[in-house]
């Protein structure tokens, strides 16, 4: 990972000889001050409001009291209603987006990275889902699988593939697959790139030197690519699984968490409990309690791929 | 042999275009509807060539001018229309915004990236992770106090506001790339300008900056995707045209219940140039400094 490569370079770069000039300290804080003063006070400093807001009782419609309550607001947001759902949601998202997004990207790239007229403009457009806003890609879904004339159902009635209008959109069941597809398609150009640069990385020789011993296709994949594949890997699992709890601006414009709560994900509820019941203590410990998950799914996968080789 | 070769050929190219077509579906589609008239749009089946095909949407959104379509029932639309006809307001403070934040991060971010790249000083590692680490923040846990933050400062509904505080969601990725860039150019470069004369900073104007371009332009993308694209913030503390970005604005018109959806296509369309051109162009410089961001050199 980088910060490996970061301490090595720290290491391997001694002073350079004395004919250098060390910048002064009021040069080297002066280079630094701007960016820390800005990043503390829009992190630093609402991270600690945060913390507090997340112990007291915080509503917005009962302005002026804000009493101590320790930690009710995580044993509240925990056992009220809307929570069970929306992690269960959210695990489903995760769990099926996570490993969909990291096959689809490794797949895209497997096929980038073949010597076919065309390759070159698709590793053009392949980046292209995922430069737009994503309302914009939220919204373009909605046109896509809109119950009654959205174009998924007009091309499958013109197909002859179904008979009647599917509610991809409105039927509990369906619409979470219909974000998860859309979350899919906005996300699986940044590992198709990652991987594809992994790969490009591998020598021809090493692969011929395995085809030569007799390995085909499957086990040149298995054994000599996937294992030089294992950073972006780490990467991407980290990356999309922070990206796949976090997921926001998709729901708010492609079912706003319906229908019911049906695709209400647990940082959608946090914005819910937040801005729609201006709740937020409630909200602020919620989100926290979001990090916490984020960390220790991360640290899941570093030790599993810490596991699996000796180096990431 | 020469059989499953073209056999294996064959499927590739069949793969290639799934995949083209997974990809650009969407935007055609999207396309299609922002040049139809309203109720072409909700004809079965559908008319993937706009038939007939019209500018009336865009013309309505640039001009104001009315489509013949809609006035049938122009009193009904008139509230979602008038969101619409703001959409080039929206697009100018997006772009005004995501340039600020871009400048932001090629100032401020190239400071002090060189120095956490050059310098050993007392708690510059800390400040260095301290900036990287901000990164694993979860947006909605900020929201309001950097709500009151800015409502403090009375940046409430301005642009400014939104160039703080994307710059610094932006700034930490900036430094992680562009650090890793100047650990990349030799010394021996800088030294022997200043072995010349030269002082760290115009080593670092006149010598190291051209060598980092490739660097910069990355960074200088990824500021501007990140300002463009970004929603929640945009959301919470624009409230009138003077600041809404074009999200927001498409956001709003495209959850309106009343909307019609030839405009929010047009309101799509809009939205969408911008970053796909700023992908397009810097398309090798975003994909190496991705690349680079992984520690590895290339």
């Amino acid at each position: 990972m980088g910060g490996a490569a970061l301490a090595r370079t720290r290491r391997g770069a001694p002073a350079g000889g004395g004919a250098v000039r060390t910048a002064s300290s009021r040069y080297r804080w002066g280079s630094v001050a701007p960016v820390i003063v800005l990043v503390a006070l829009f992190t630093l400093f609402p991270l600690a409001y945060a913390a507090w807001t997340s112990v007291r009782g915080v509503l917005l419609t009962q302005p002026g009291s804000t009493p101590f309550v320790g930690l009710d607001n995580y044993a509240d947001v925990v056992r009220g209603s809307a929570f069970r759902g929306a992690a269960e949601n959210s695990l489903l998202f995760t769990a099926v987006s996570v490993p969909l997004v990291t096959v689809l990207g490794l797949a895209v790239a497997l096929l980038l990275n073949q010597h076919l007229p065309g390759v070159g403009a698709l590793r053009v457009l392949v980046l292209l889902p995922w430069s737009i806003p994503l309302v914009s890609a939220g919204i373009m879904w909605r046109l896509l699988l809109h119950g009654n004339f959205g174009a998924l159902n007009g091309a499958l009635l013109q197909l002859g593939i179904i008979d009647h209008d599917v509610p991809w959109l409105s039927s509990p069941r369906l619409a979470m697959f219909s974000v998860i597809a859309a979350h899919l398609w906005r996300e699986f150009p940044l590992p198709a790139v990652l991987f594809l640069a992994g790969l490009q990385t591998i020598p021809a020789s090493v692969l011929d030197a395995a085809r030569v011993d007799g390995a085909g296709t499957w086990q040149r994949f298995r054994f000599v690519i996937l294992p030089l594949l294992k950073a972006p890997l780490l990467i991407v699992l980290v990356y999309e699984t922070m990206i796949s709890i976090a997921v926001f601006d998709l729901v708010y414009v492609l079912t706003g968490g319906g229908p019911g709560t049906a695709t209400t994900l647990i940082s959608w509820l946090a914005y819910v409990i937040t801005f729609r019941f201006l709740n937020l203590g409630q909200g602020a410990a919620l989100s926290f309690l979001i990090s916490l998950a984020i960390l220790a799914l991360i640290s899941l996968y570093i030790r599993i791929v810490r596991v699996e080789g000796e180096r990431p | 042999m020469k059989s499953r070769r073209a056999l294996r050929r064959a499927l590739l190219a069949v793969a290639g275009f799934a995949l083209a077509a997974f990809i650009l579906a969407p935007f055609l589609w999207a396309l299609s509807a922002s040049l139809q008239t309203e109720s072409a749009l909700f004809k079965r089946p559908p008319d993937w060539i706009p038939r007939p095909f019209t500018v009336a949407n865009y013309n309505y959104v640039l001009t104001g001018k009315v489509p013949a379509a809609y006035e049938q029932r122009g009193l009904l639309r008139s509230p979602i229309t008038q969101e619409a006809r703001l959409l080039p307001w929206g697009l100018q403070n997006s772009l005004l915004v995501a340039l600020g934040v871009v400048t932001l991060n090629l100032v401020l971010g190239t400071l002090a990236s060189y120095t956490f790249a050059r310098e050993r000083f007392r708690g510059g590692r800390l400040a260095l992770l301290f900036v990287l680490g901000s990164r694993l923040l979860v947006p909605v846990a900020v929201a309001i106090p950097i709500y009151m933050i800015l409502q403090r400062l009375g940046l409430l509904d301005t642009k400014l506001a939104l160039v703080l505080v994307h710059g610094a969601f932006t700034l930490p990725f900036t430094i992680w790339v562009l650090t890793l860039f100047f650990q990349a150019i030799p010394r021996e470069v800088e030294e022997a300008a200043m072995i010349d004369g030269c002082s760290r900073f115009s080593a670092l104007r006149r010598v190291v900056l051209p060598l980092a371009a490739p660097g910069l332009a990355a960074v200088g993308s990824f500021s501007f995707l990140f300002s463009y694209n970004e929603f929640l913030f945009a959301l919470l503390t624009t409230s009138t045209v003077r600041s809404k970005t074009i999200p927001v604005m498409i956001s709003a018109i495209s959850v309106n219940p009343d909307a019609s959806y030839t405009l929010i296509s047009v309101g799509i369309i809009m939205a969408i140039i911008a970053p796909i051109a700023v992908a397009l162009v810097f398309r090798r410089y975003i994909v190496s400094g991705l690349i680079s961001s992984l520690g590895e050199r290339t």
